[in-house]
């Protein structure tokens, strides 16, 4: 009897994945409530003021590319996705950037300031054939600035 | 605190040595830079080595390749910034008067291609973010964006210092390239090309470190005017993380440092050897080291400030992007340069009357190392 593929997060904690397909995947994040920050990924302390009682948030599913780079060779070692591929910061209304992978049809359209919607893609295979998933940022909006 | 003086630099030709191994290339170095120093093997008090690709004791290996001598030996990993850390303990030592001689080796064997930066965590690794040029190339967008740097002006960094890099008979690529070939080279990480990106090496750099008063040489004397180490700090990391707090960065809270310490401004210093691990990365450094104001690095550079005759010659041997990058021997390299330029030994690519020099380095995942020496 052939086993069911599981999807497997690359990292426990990173975002949420919900059954519904109504509600959005949003990245897990920590915020600090005697300074304010807020951190992705979540983390123990708050690395800017090492207060410990942190309170986990979730991120607005939506936010704007800060900065980016289409790597066009492959990595050393672990990357086992498709070459191009693009990759960046993505700035929340949170007030806090997150990196992760892109995903678009077609680099050219990747720019400083557009929108991004989190989706949780498939990154690679396990040995067990399972899918690891990861967060990734999917261009939203025209593709052509007027 | 004693004044501590650099008594001899040495290294090898950077390249790449199929048949060599790690201690062939850090005795030639330490050999070198010996006999520079007018010091025998007899007088080095303590060893600091460093290495990030080798695994363990590769300082060890190369005393043993002169001969082992009951000494202190530390093996040091700090990643791009190894060499200069290397350079920095022994500083300290001969500084506080613990040992009156030491010696610095920094000595790399690397594989090709884009390499594994072990420093990341493994989701991130098996998300692509490693990649070396992706992170410069990602800062380098941003800087184009805010400050209107363009990928001529970066491609114009490799050419220059590719040129310099003629002159220097240790740097593994000794030939030219003009404009069009470096935007016409492979695109390696969006902007930045293959002839934008140093090439990894194989390569060994060595220094002797006295206190002042113990000098043998009789060459010209160069001291330490100092010697920084810093790491990053909060909402910098990989250059971005938080949104509402502005710290000032490892690079600047060590140019900060370094010219608290030395008493020089950027003003002062005649030569620059610059982080050119990336093109992008010796404009987007050279300004947050304060030689001038973010966004005016590429018009300078366009002008000829940067040039080997310009107000401030940055990267006369020609750079990481001549040079080749073995990770931790790019420190002690950049210093050797210096102490040559400051002796008045630089042969061809010399800058008269240079009389205060500067290095800097950085290093995964989160160093920058400064050293000024002077005359």
């Amino acid at each position: 009897m052939k086993e069911i593929k599981k999807r497997i997060p690359v990292k426990e904690g990173l975002f949420t994945m919900p059954s519904n397909p109504d509600e959005k995947p949003r990245l897990i994040a920590s915020e600090c409530p005697s300074c304010g920050e807020v951190l992705f990924p979540k983390r123990k302390m708050c690395a800017n003021c090492q207060e410990e009682k942190l309170r986990e948030i979730t991120l607005s599913p939506r936010g704007k590319i800060y900065s980016f780079s289409v790597v066009m060779q492959r990595p050393g070692r672990y990357y086992e996705g498709p070459v191009p591929y693009a990759f960046g910061w993505v700035e929340f209304p949170e007030k806090v950037r997150g990196e992760g992978l892109f995903v678009c049809d077609n680099f050219e359209d990747l720019r400083i300031g557009r929108e991004v919607e989190v989706v949780i893609e498939k990154l690679t295979e396990d040995q067990d054939g399972n899918e690891v998933v990861a967060h990734k940022f999917r261009l939203i909006g025209p593709s052509k600035e007027s | 605190m004693r004044k501590v003086a650099v008594a001899g630099v040495g290294m090898c030709k950077f390249g790449r040595y199929e048949d060599r191994d790690l201690d062939d290339l850090g005795h030639e170095a330490v050999v070198n830079a010996l006999k520079d120093s007018d010091y025998e093997w007899r007088d080095v008090q303590a060893i600091f080595c460093a290495n990030a690709y080798g695994g363990m004791g590769v300082g060890h290996r190369v005393a043993y390749s002169i001969g082992m001598k009951g000494v202190p030996i530390v093996n040091v990993e700090n990643a791009c910034s190894g060499g200069m850390s290397a350079f920095r303990l022994c500083y300290q030592s001969v500084a506080a008067g613990l040992y009156d001689v030491c010696l610095a080796i920094g000595v790399e064997k690397i594989p090709g291609g884009l390499l594994d930066d072990s420093s990341w965590p493994v989701f991130e690794r098996k998300m692509g973010f490693n990649v070396q040029p992706a992170s410069y190339g990602v800062e380098a967008q941003r800087h184009m964006e805010e400050y209107g740097s363009t990928v001529e002006q970066f491609a114009k960094v490799t050419v220059k210092n590719r040129k310099n890099g003629c002159l220097n008979p240790y740097a593994g690529f000794q030939k030219e390239v003009t404009v069009e070939e470096v935007l016409n080279s492979r695109m390696i990480s969006y902007p930045l090309r293959l002839l934008m990106c140093c090439a990894n090496g194989d390569g060994a750099a060595a220094a002797v470190l006295c206190s002042t008063n113990k000098l043998k040489s009789k060459r010209k004397k160069v001291t330490v005017a100092a010697a920084v180490l810093t790491s990053e700090t909060y909402g910098n990391v990989k250059g971005a993380g938080s949104v509402r707090i502005h710290n000032l960065d490892r690079t600047e809270i060590g140019a900060k440092q370094a010219y608290e310490i030395s008493g020089y401004g950027p003003e002062d210093v005649d030569v620059l050897e610059a982080y050119d691990t990336m093109s992008s990365a010796e404009l987007i450094n050279v300004e947050k080291l304060g030689f001038c104001k973010k966004g005016e690095y590429g018009h300078l550079l366009e002008e000829g400030a940067f040039d080997r005759d310009g107000k401030l010659p940055i990267n006369p041997s020609g750079g990481l992007l001549s040079r080749r990058h073995p990770v931790s021997a790019t420190g002690l390299a950049q210093i050797a340069e210096l102490v040559w330029q400051l002796r008045g030994e630089a042969g061809a690519r010399q800058i008269h009357g240079a009389r205060v020099g500067m290095a800097h380095c950085l290093g995964a995942p989160g160093n920058s190392a400064i050293t000024i020496l002077k005359t």
